[in-house]
């Protein structure tokens, strides 16, 4: 069947060949002018599984404000310099961060303002509930009250007395204190260590201000991250110059991923056609093997516009995986040329013809695997890379023959060509190899028994060193290593949100502790509660307590001379409340690290420690309180997980049954399937054996790209195999090797790549490729003189 | 003519602090002014570097605290050693024994009340460290950093009055109204340190036996035990 579809379709090609040709120039011509109008993506965030709980929590992160936030930490490099001098350089940065870009800059609060805003009459009756005020009462005997009396006039002998002694005249009991205790956990909800002097955030070394930057540039963004990043750049050149600035931001890792994955395509395409160039040339010494040298790049060209066109945007990080899928389209028009250079005869072509179909059939058949994962990424991976491996066959069956045979010379022959001979007619020691095989094979199976998964998708960032040594920095002077997690709590207005989070704070309160669970809650609650607390607020000093504490006092304050009116401030002021809306001042600053305001829907947010005991924990919340829900770096990572190895368990055995099946449709032959199949068994467990050896994990990336290198190996195990059976003298073996040769040029190239992921696809592919073709020419061909000599016998 | 001169100074002085902040605005046209200095950056430097030549200082120290909250004033007498850069230590004897010190790093207090010594870190206490800073720049006499937060202005020549009025900038506003320093007649310490607050309240420290660049034994900076 096949032989006659390709015939019909070989003579057509033949009849129509300079209309082919011109078809196929002005294709390129426009695919080429394509690529500047296609629309490509760094972020990949496609690459991720399409779990709900990932969905969820990659959507907050990007609805949050945190996506959309810049932190700069300026520092002082010059001994000489104060604080003064830092704080002048931060107040020079933030005037000149103007909108659009820069929507807002926080550099600090002033901290009279906290004394001002903290009045404890202004929110003690609001904040303080029934606890709060048990503990007061508790406060109001002669004792204790005695005690405070003592400590007033105590204190009023401190140098600081200026600063606090009217304090103590509205708060003779310390009520600050609880309300200072429920401030406790902000800073840790920071993740930072700050203190704030002047109205700046400083560092505990005195040395550093930071400043948080809200901007209207989403994160991903692309070009929009680019201008953000170049422009706060530029204002920071502007700067004193004892002062240096590092910037942290997400928008950072997505201009810094683009230029590392951009710089590694262009390094990785030089050094992979540089070599391929000097190989064929070498090789071949014919300058018109450069076109098969160019049959990939087209491909490329025509996939990208093609697959744009399906998928909209493409990721940048699937263009990367092309350069090594250029390696191993290569190949078919490697096999083509050298069998037209050896003047093959029309069955033999037409043989090979088959040979090279059913290869790259395999090929694709290991990328549309990847159309069974959920993961659109991969879908696109497969589209793309299906393409291309498409498209270099058709180049291969029907465009290269007619390249070649419009020469005019007849190619010089392939220097290649005798050591195909000999490699073929040469007596393996066959027990020799396939001993040796099988020890080997049965050490990698054994030492890929303790290999390692890692679902850190952090370490997939490709982020230049710059970026991470700023990072590093930044942590060293303001801390926040510990990551935290957010619990999430919805409601379609802010009070409806806030009374929501007032039961679980409660709620988490009982279960993990309020020192690690840092709430809104926790320091100014809805206002259904704060009218709650003012109600008990005033039934309690109403109901004796007022007389009581004026009547202690009184008979404390006389020993140390204390006037009638020592703590007026404090009586009239008793009743004086109202419930604040907090729409300014230090609790609206606050309520913005708490508070997420988008499309009508409120989110408040509350933070602990990632760590899985809390939030196994508080998962039991969110089954309470529907629209409530966790965010948590750790448990995104442990989703990914579980979500690959699942996937894996589909996809492996699914790659596996394709090639199993093609061989054996190929050979009709389950024998020679099975011989056909060593390159790919030796690949698979090698990898995992070596990666385990070097104590390198598996992560996402590796794993798939070890599932399309199946694709790739296999047509190593099916060409010799199939020459060995059929006796064709098509070079087969030089092909073979010259084509293993640019699959490791190619993945190796992969090697030099800064992007961890790209570099991790390159490991994956350069072991998977080198192991299956070294058994395909060591393993297969005794493999195949035994089934042949016992063949014989039996005959 | 000099005491002559001297006297409308003090006097004037008096009602600026007894008037209401707008009617001593309001009154300010009217009044004796003593001439201020062309270049008033260049003045306070000149004055804090007289003032702040020394690395080590001990003082004895009178203060007075007319406080709305006390019937009757409040008079501590004690004293104060001060190491540059960062050291402070301020001892009261009587009423009551007090002692602090105050380091760039940490707060370490003892009262008689409670015969314990209480450590606080500095960096962990924002509010109290803005304190401090406040009152160590006026204690170590380097008063040039103080014009970018305050209003000041030369109240008096001989001796020399100097009074500082908390700008909007100033975290101190919200609590003090003014200070006024008062030199020693060789203008190399201050004599006389005053502190009226937004409250009403008045702080007067006047120092006596300031003595510069002695030697100060370890144990002057001891909260515990006392010197």
């Amino acid at each position: 069947m096949f032989e006659n579809v390709f015939s019909l379709f070989n003579d057509f090609v033949r009849q129509q060949r300079k209309w082919i040709l011109l078809l196929v120039l002005l294709a390129t011509a426009a695919a080429g002018s394509g690529l500047f109008f296609a629309r490509y993506e760094g972020n990949i965030d496609l690459m991720l599984p399409p779990d709900k709980e990932i969905a969820r929590s990659m959507d907050f992160l990007r609805g949050s404000s945190f996506s959309d936030k810049v932190i700069v930490s300026v520092a002082l490099t010059d001994p000489a310099k104060t604080k003064k001098d830092l704080f002048f350089a931060v107040d020079q940065l933030a005037a000149s961060l103007a909108p659009p870009l820069f929507m807002k800059v926080v550099s600090g609060f002033s901290v009279s303002n906290v004394m001002d805003e903290f009045s404890v009459l202004q929110y003690a009756p609001q904040i303080l509930g029934a606890k709060d005020l048990e503990t007061i009462g508790g406060l109001i005997n002669s004792n204790t009250v005695s005690q405070k009396m003592r400590g007033i006039y105590m204190q009023s002998m401190r140098p600081e007395s200026v600063f606090t002694s009217s304090l103590s005249r509205s708060d003779p009991l310390g009520i600050k204190m609880l309300l200072l205790e429920k401030m406790r956990a902000l800073p840790a909800s920071m993740g930072y260590d700050v203190a704030i002097e002047d109205g700046h955030f400083i560092s505990r070394d005195g040395r550093h201000a930071m400043m948080i930057i809200q901007t209207s540039v989403a994160m991903m963004d692309s070009p929009r991250s680019k201008e953000l990043v170049a422009t706060l750049q530029d204002r920071i050149k502007a700067l004193p110059a004892y002062v240096s600035a590092d910037i942290i931001s997400g928008h950072l890792h997505t201009v810094s991923n683009e230029q590392v994955i951009k710089r590694d395509i262009s390094i990785v395409s030089t050094i992979a056609s540089v070599t391929f160039l000097f190989l064929f040339l070498l090789v071949f010494r014919d300058p018109r093997v450069l076109f098969v040298f160019i049959i990939p790049f087209i491909a490329i060209v025509w996939a990208i516009v093609l697959a744009t066109a399906v998928e909209g945007r493409l990721l940048y990080l699937v263009i990367g995986l092309g350069t090594a899928i250029a390696g191993f389209s290569v190949d078919y028009g490697l096999h083509m040329y050298i069998a037209l250079k050896r003047g093959v005869d029309g069955s033999q072509f037409v043989k090979l013809s088959r040979l090279i179909t059913i290869n790259a059939t395999t090929t694709m058949f290991s990328f549309l695997v990847l159309f069974v994962s959920k993961i659109h990424g991969y879908h696109q991976l497969a589209l793309f890379s299906a393409l291309c491996v498409f498209i270099c066959l058709l180049f291969a069956l029907f465009v290269l023959p007619l390249v070649l045979s419009n020469m005019k010379a007849a190619p010089p022959p392939v220097s290649g060509s005798n050591i195909d001979d000999k490699l073929r007619s040469f007596r393996w020691p066959v027990k020799t190899c396939i001993s040796v095989w099988v020890v080997l094979l049965a050490l990698a199976l054994y030492s890929s028994t303790s290999v390692t998964f890692d679902s850190d998708i952090k370490k997939l960032d490709g982020s230049g060193p710059d970026v991470l040594r700023a990072e590093r920095t930044f942590h060293d002077v303001w801390g926040g290593k510990t990551s935290q997690a957010i619990f999430v709590v919805t409601g379609k207005s802010l009070e409806e949100a806030m009374e929501v989070n007032d039961f679980v704070f409660q709620a988490a309160g009982s279960l993990v502790g309020t020192g690690d669970f840092t709430s809104l809650a926790q320091f100014w609650p809805s206002e259904r509660l704060r009218k709650e607390n003012i109600a008990q607020w005033d039934s309690f000093w109403k109901q004796g307590q007022e007389d009581k504490l004026k009547k202690l006092i009184r008979e404390s304050a006389a020993s140390y001379q204390f006037s009638d009116v020592a703590f007026a401030p404090f009586f009239d002021g008793l009743y004086l409340h109202q419930t604040d809306s907090a729409s300014n001042g230090l609790i609206a600053q606050l309520q913005e690290r708490f508070v997420l305001s988008k499309d009508g829907e409120y989110r408040i947010l509350s933070y602990f420690p990632d760590e899985q005991k809390y939030i196994d924990s508080l998962k039991e919340i969110t089954l309470k309180y529907p629209g409530t829900f966790i965010v948590s770096g750790k448990a995104m990572s442990a989703s990914i997980s579980s979500f690959t190895a699942k996937e894996i368990r589909i996809l492996a055995p699914l790659a596996l049954l394709f090639n199993v099946l093609l061989s054996w449709l190929f050979f009709k032959d389950w024998k020679y399937a099975l011989i056909a199949l060593v390159p790919l068994v030796t690949g698979v467990v090698w990898f995992v054996g070596i990666m385990s050896f070097l104590k390198i994990p598996l992560n996402v990336i590796n794993i798939v790209a070890s599932i399309v290198s199946t694709g790739v190996i296999v047509d190593y195990g099916l060409g010799v195999t199939y020459q060995y059976r059929h006796k064709l003298r098509t070079g087969t073996i030089i092909a073979v090797t010259i084509s293993a040769t640019t699959n490791v040029i190619g993945t190796g190239a992969l090697l030099f790549a800064k992007h961890p992921a790209l570099h991790s696809t390159g490991v994956a592919m350069f072991i998977c490729i080198i192991t299956g073709y070294l058994s395909a020419i060591l393993v297969v061909p005794p493999l195949c003189s035994l089934l042949e000599a016992r063949e014989n016998i039996n005959v | 003519m000099k005491m002559h001169a001297g006297i409308i100074a003090a006097l004037s002085l008096a009602i600026f602090i007894m008037l209401p902040p707008s009617l001593a605005l309001a009154a300010e046209p009217g009044k004796v002014k003593t001439s201020q200095p062309a270049d008033l950056a260049a003045f306070l430097q000149d004055i804090g570097k007289k003032a702040s030549n020394f690395k080590t200082l001990k003082t004895e120290f009178t203060q007075e605290k007319k406080m709305v909250m006390f019937k009757e004033k409040l008079v501590m007498k004690g004293r104060i050693y001060l190491e540059k850069p960062n050291k402070i230590a301020w001892h009261v004897d009587s009423p009551v024994r007090y002692s602090v010190l105050i380091t760039d790093k940490l707060i370490r207090q003892w009262d008689e009340d409670t015969n314990k010594v209480q450590e606080i870190s500095l960096a962990k206490n924002p509010i109290f460290q803005n304190v401090l800073n406040q009152l160590t720049v006026w204690f170590s006499g380097e008063y040039g950093s103080l014009l970018d937060t305050n209003d000041v202005r030369v109240i008096k020549r001989d001796p020399l009055v100097i009074e500082f009025i908390p700008r909007d900038n100033n975290v101190s506003k919200k609590v003090i109204k003014s200070i006024a320093i008062t030199f020693r007649d060789d203008q190399k310490y201050l004599q006389q340190l005053r502190i009226q607050e937004v409250s009403g309240d008045v702080t007067t420290i006047n120092f006596i036996n300031t003595i510069m660049n002695t030697p100060l034994k370890s144990n002057s900076f001891e909260v515990k035990g006392r010197v």
